[in-house]
């Protein structure tokens, strides 16, 4: 058992946004859509202060895996399509998900459309109108004859998206279907297998340390020890699992 | 090629904290799936090592490739210069590689008319029609006696440029190989170069300075070594003081412990201001630059000192200096000028002093590429000098050793044609483009001037073009020029991936092999105090039919000229590009890419020769690992023997006066002539001093009240990944803009007096164009200013970079169609920066 927890260092972090695009090609997520983000990692940046005294800061989002996870309470299926891995990541099941976005409409980090507001979303729902990867489905030619097409593209490469990292988990599709629900799951299929998540991976800054908060030695429980967290919205009482360690200004 | 043991356990440090609960254990215990019948992991796949061209960081990459396809991207872990990491570019090259947009067979244009928004009517033609038209248009000028009609225009490279760039042209019989170089860069290196003989980019000392003085740059943004300064940065900022000076809130600024929002154009005051603080108050670092003789410090300000009371160590002109320009530059004349309390200054310097010698001054082209750059750039240079902190640990460093083979000698295969002198189509040399790489008039290159050379016809016609890599009409200042002067062209030939804003004015289109993805090169670079040789190589098999431009395309073309019959060209290319491990000559175009590679980065991996750095084993073992790293550079190896004039730091510039001197003597004026000609303030000996020009604008303040700020985004590729979506979704990285979207950034004190709300559009008007923008109002920027990220404004492209390909309607503006054409003259470069550009905002 471990209640897997990430700690990020805004001291560290640049807000260069590589683990945002690094997650994108490892987790296949699509493009934005009808308000839906699909952006797994994502950004929110904070600045004040008047010219020239200003304080800026970037958070790094992702899914806070809370401990009491407020899409798992509002999933109503049997068994639950969102649930609780006894790691205590919160996984989200495709073949039992009937998308009826009660999670995400319950999850304090998501937002059901980001055209009517919202900084970003945790869970970005997949309609059921449009295959994913629309633009790698495409088929018309900028220049006929002489540029390719998306649909063109994907096919010479063999896959759609034509950049998909092919991965299994028992959960999850690499790619997943229309009329569900989708979010990060903490590279699961990585973790499993001894590998960071792509997010802590490719972090350039190193900002980003992935463990157990419940094993006292691990280095996410020594840095929640010699340093001040904080996590997003503690109000609402979901008890996240993304800390945040150290400012990421001098101010 | 194997990670030390220690490297490894530092790299594998937070992987260890998973292995703890999910790995030590058997394997899937505790991070067990829910269905353990169900198969978990990755799919198989191979890291291959190849080098990332997003920006001049050059950083050595891998690529997974998963059943032929590249499907993710991460740094290359054997590289010492980027400990591993890649930023955000790297990533967004599979949606280049995989872009539906390129194009995959060559064009040929069918519609004469040429311009924006007309439709160049292409259609599809063979490799072999193609190359039969350009050999075609090549010879009819080769025997019409116009071969020196022809230009060769080279954008972003690898090494591997000697073989289109120089070889071909040279051979062929042009002079007009024109290189990009000074588009954005090149008027730094001549503060390094009049100050302390160094021609190139620094690298610095980052891990062991004191104090971080960044100046004109963001170097978590761009600049030349982007992952290790972000990899660093935060470390760096618990041991060190970090001070960014530029005239809008940056990345590193955000995160810096100072901020000094200077003036745009002003950074010369500053810059002087300080070393004014640091000769008054006694602070300059005296085992570098030497003491007054009798040990008491004569630097009064206002008051002139005797050159012969100070004994200089390794620096020359110190006094000089001090009487010429320093001794009544206060930080209060400057205050005003650069718009930071004087208290500030004196902070910096003082800071800077307890400091030294480990301070890097980090200078960028912010600070650098203006009007009258050089002197700016020199003054800020200088500061490494007066605190001893160039070639000193903690400070600024240059470069090391990099072991390839040259390229072969031309001589043989140039015809009298061939050998016949012209000046260039970018008029490098003329009396107003000293241009002076390295101190020597005309060796510079005024790239963003060819334009005007060819619309001038100036100093002769020019017919045919070939270009590759490059987008002059998107990334030169002044780009409608290019519109019109490509236009004018009776041929010409664009190598490119996308049909990009160049494209719609050729005559031919070929399409490209990508970089890092799909080609062969090697390619130098530096960080951490390591300078490499790092390897690009096909990681998949090519989308389509295309080809490598710096070696497979001029193959191609060669033999197609061999076979009108002037063959020079494709025999220089048989006869000295031979398989150095088998000595087999090349058959083939694809042969010729790959052995010309093996043949210039031979000595990194075939053992003959011994050197210090990495020991690589066979080709096949430098394939692998993809980067050869020089060892460590050592400190004060410069000491003593700058390349200056007089082999010491020289404060007063006898490398400059003596490099003014021949450039005047050319032209028979005097050098006050050359710099009146040239736009320079300095007349006598200030002009081999650094000190402060005012910033020249174009625009008076009364009609153009706004200075307009061009800034670099962290995610352009050189303008190439615009028609990426991960560049749209993500744009918001760059501080203050907004995603899918190109803004106006303004401080909400104008905003307000303007009327101003987010959202609103606005009109901008330059001395050079108008056009019409959306408003951010930012706090990040000083009042009076306005700031907009380079990188949107594409017309062409694609379909996801602009608005509207077909009908050539930009997403947003392109802030080089706002900027007009002017140059640091001396250097060459393009001016972008130094508030030379006026503006005024109304609300629409």
């Amino acid at each position: 058992m471990a209640k897997m927890a990430m700690v990020i260092n805004l001291k560290k972090c640049a807000g260069c946004g590589a683990c945002g695009i690094a997650c994108k090609t490892e987790n296949n997520t699509r493009d934005r859509k009808d308000g839906q983000s699909y952006n797994w990692a994502d950004f929110i940046f904070k600045m004040d202060g008047k010219f020239p005294d200003l304080k800026f800061a970037t958070y790094p989002v992702l899914c806070n895996h809370c401990t009491n996870a407020a899409c798992v309470d509002a999933c109503p299926v049997t068994p639950k399509a969102m649930f609780k891995t006894k790691d205590g990541i919160t996984m989200h099941n495709d073949e039992r998900c009937i998308g009826c976005r009660s999670c995400q409409d319950a999850c304090p980090y998501s937002v059901m459309d980001q055209r009517e507001g919202g900084d970003y979303s945790v869970i970005s729902f997949n309609s059921d109108e449009a295959a994913p990867f629309e633009y790698y489905r495409d088929k018309t030619e900028l220049i006929p004859g002489c540029t390719s097409s998306g649909a063109e593209i994907a096919a010479k490469a063999g896959a759609t998206p034509p950049m998909m990292t092919a991965y299994m988990h028992p959960e999850y599709d690499n790619v997943r279907r229309e009329g569900i629900v989708e979010k990060c799951i903490l590279c699961s299929h990585r973790l499993a297998d001894c590998k960071e998540p792509y997010c802590v991976e490719t972090c350039p800054s190193g900002a980003r340390i992935v463990g157990d908060i419940d094993d006292p030695n691990s280095k996410v429980s020594i840095l929640l020890k010699t340093y001040e967290s904080e996590v997003l919205q503690p109000e609402k009482g979901t008890k996240p699992n993304v800390y945040y360690i150290r400012n990421y200004n001098m101010k | 090629m194997k990670l030390k043991r220690r490297d490894f356990l530092k790299a594998t440090a937070a992987v260890s904290a998973v292995a703890m609960v999910g790995c030590g254990a058997p394997k899937n215990n505790a991070l067990a799936p829910m269905n353990p019948k169900k198969a978990i992991g990755e799919e198989p796949g191979e890291w291959i090592s190849t080098t990332c061209q997003g920006c001049t960081t050059w950083d050595p990459i891998q690529v997974f490739v998963q059943g032929g396809r590249a499907v993710k991207v991460r740094g290359n872990p054997n590289s010492k210069a980027n400990c591993g990491t890649c930023c955000p570019r790297a990533h967004m090259g599979l949606q280049q590689l995989y872009d539906p947009d390129r194009v995959k067979v060559p064009m040929k244009r069918t519609n004469p008319k040429k311009g924006r928004g007309v439709d160049p009517k292409f259609v599809p033609i063979s490799w072999d029609e193609a190359l039969d038209m350009i050999a075609d248009k090549l010879m009819e000028l080769r025997n019409n006696g116009e071969a020196h009609k022809y230009m060769l225009n080279r954008g972003r490279y690898t090494y591997m440029r000697d073989i289109i760039y120089d070889a071909m042209t040279k051979i062929y019989g042009s002079p007009n190989n024109i290189s990009h170089s000074a588009i954005c860069a090149e008027a730094e290196k001549s503060g390094a170069f009049y100050t302390h003989g160094y021609w190139d980019y620094r690298d610095y000392d980052l891990h062991n300075s004191k104090y971080v003085l960044i100046w004109g740059l963001d170097p978590l943004v761009s600049n030349r070594q982007v992952p290790f300064t972000i990899k660093s940065f935060g470390d760096i900022s618990d041991k060190a003081t970090i001070t960014v000076v530029d005239p809008k809130l940056n990345a590193s600024a955000a995160k810096a412990h100072n901020w000094l929002p200077v003036i745009p154009g002003t950074d010369g005051a500053l810059a002087v201001a300080l070393a004014h603080v640091l000769l008054t108050e006694d602070l300059w670092y005296k085992p570098f630059v030497g003491d007054f003789k009798d040990s008491v410090n004569h630097f009064k300000a206002g008051q002139t000192v005797d050159a012969d009371s100070f004994a200089g160590k390794h620096t020359h002109g110190l006094v000089e200096w001090w009487n010429i320009e320093l001794k009544d530059k206060t930080p209060e004349w400057a205050s005003e000028i650069v718009g930071i309390p004087a208290e500030s200054i004196y902070k910096t310097a003082r800071e800077m002093a307890v400091a030294a010698p480990s301070v890097c001054v980090w200078m960028g082209p912010g600070a650098a590429m203006h009007v009258r750059g050089t002197y700016t750039a020199m003054a800020i240079e200088a500061l490494c000098g007066i605190l001893g902190s160039i070639d000193n640990i903690g400070g600024t460093m240059m470069k090391g050793k990099t072991h390839v083979n040259k390229m072969p000698k031309l001589d043989a295969y140039k015809d009298a044609t061939a050998k016949k002198k012209f000046k260039k189509i970018d008029q490098r040399g003329f009396l107003n483009f000293p241009a002076m790489k390295k101190g020597k008039s005309g060796s510079g290159v005024v790239t963003n001037n060819v334009a005007d050379g060819i619309l001038q016809k100036n100093p002769m016609e020019i017919k045919m073009g070939i270009g590759y890599m490059n987008n002059f009409p998107f990334s030169g200042t002044g780009a409608q020029r290019w519109e019109e002067a490509l236009s004018d062209l009776e041929f010409y030939v664009h190598i490119t991936t996308h049909a990009s804003e160049m494209s719609q004015f050729a005559d031919i289109v070929l399409p490209s092999a990508i970089t890092t993805f799909e080609k062969w090169g090697y390619l130098k670079s530096k960080g951490n105090l390591h300078s490499q040789v790092s390897l690009l190589q096909p990681v998949v098999e090519p989308m389509w039919d295309v080809k490598i431009d710096e070696t497979e395309i001029p193959y191609l073309i060669a033999e197609k000229l061999a076979a009108r019959g002037f063959d020079n060209l494709f025999r220089y290319y048989k006869e000295n590009f031979n398989d150095p491990e088998t000595g087999k000559a090349p058959t083939n175009s694809k042969e010729f890419a790959e052995y010309a590679v093996k043949y210039y980065t031979a000595p990194s991996w075939d053992g003959k020769k011994s050197f210090p750095g990495d020991k690589i084993k066979g080709l096949e073992e430098f394939k692998k690992a993809g980067v050869w790293n020089d060892a460590r550079l050592s400190y004060k190896k410069s000491w003593g023997k700058f390349k200056t004039k007089t082999h010491k730091f020289e404060f007063y510039s006898e490398t400059l006066k003596q490099a003014l001197g021949k450039h005047a003597k050319k032209h028979h004026v005097s050098i006050d002539k050359v710099l009146d000609v040239c736009n320079y303030e300095a007349r006598g000996d200030k002009a081999f001093v650094p000190h402060y020009e005012t910033p020249f604008r174009y625009g008076s303040f009364e009609e153009y009240p706004f200075t307009f700020i061009d800034h670099r985004s962290r995610l352009n590729k050189e303008g190439r990944s615009a028609n990426t979506t991960w560049y749209q979704e993500f744009k918001k990285v760059d501080l203050g803009d907004e995603s899918w979207d190109d803004v106006l950034k303004i401080n909400p004190d104008d905003g307000a007096k303007l009327g101003l709300k987010n959202g609103d559009m606005v009109r901008i008007t330059s001395t050079n164009a108008s056009f019409v923008i959306k408003v951010k109002l930012w706090e990040g920027v000083r009042p009076g200013n306005v700031t907009k990220c380079y990188g949107q404004g594409h017309w062409a492209y694609g379909r996801v970079a602009a608005e509207d390909y077909k009908n050539a309607k930009p997403k947003g503006f392109n802030n080089n169609e706002l900027m007009p054409a002017d140059y640091d003259r001396i250097s060459g470069s393009t001016a972008r920066n130094g508030g030379f550009c006026g503006v005024k905002i109304e609300k629409v």
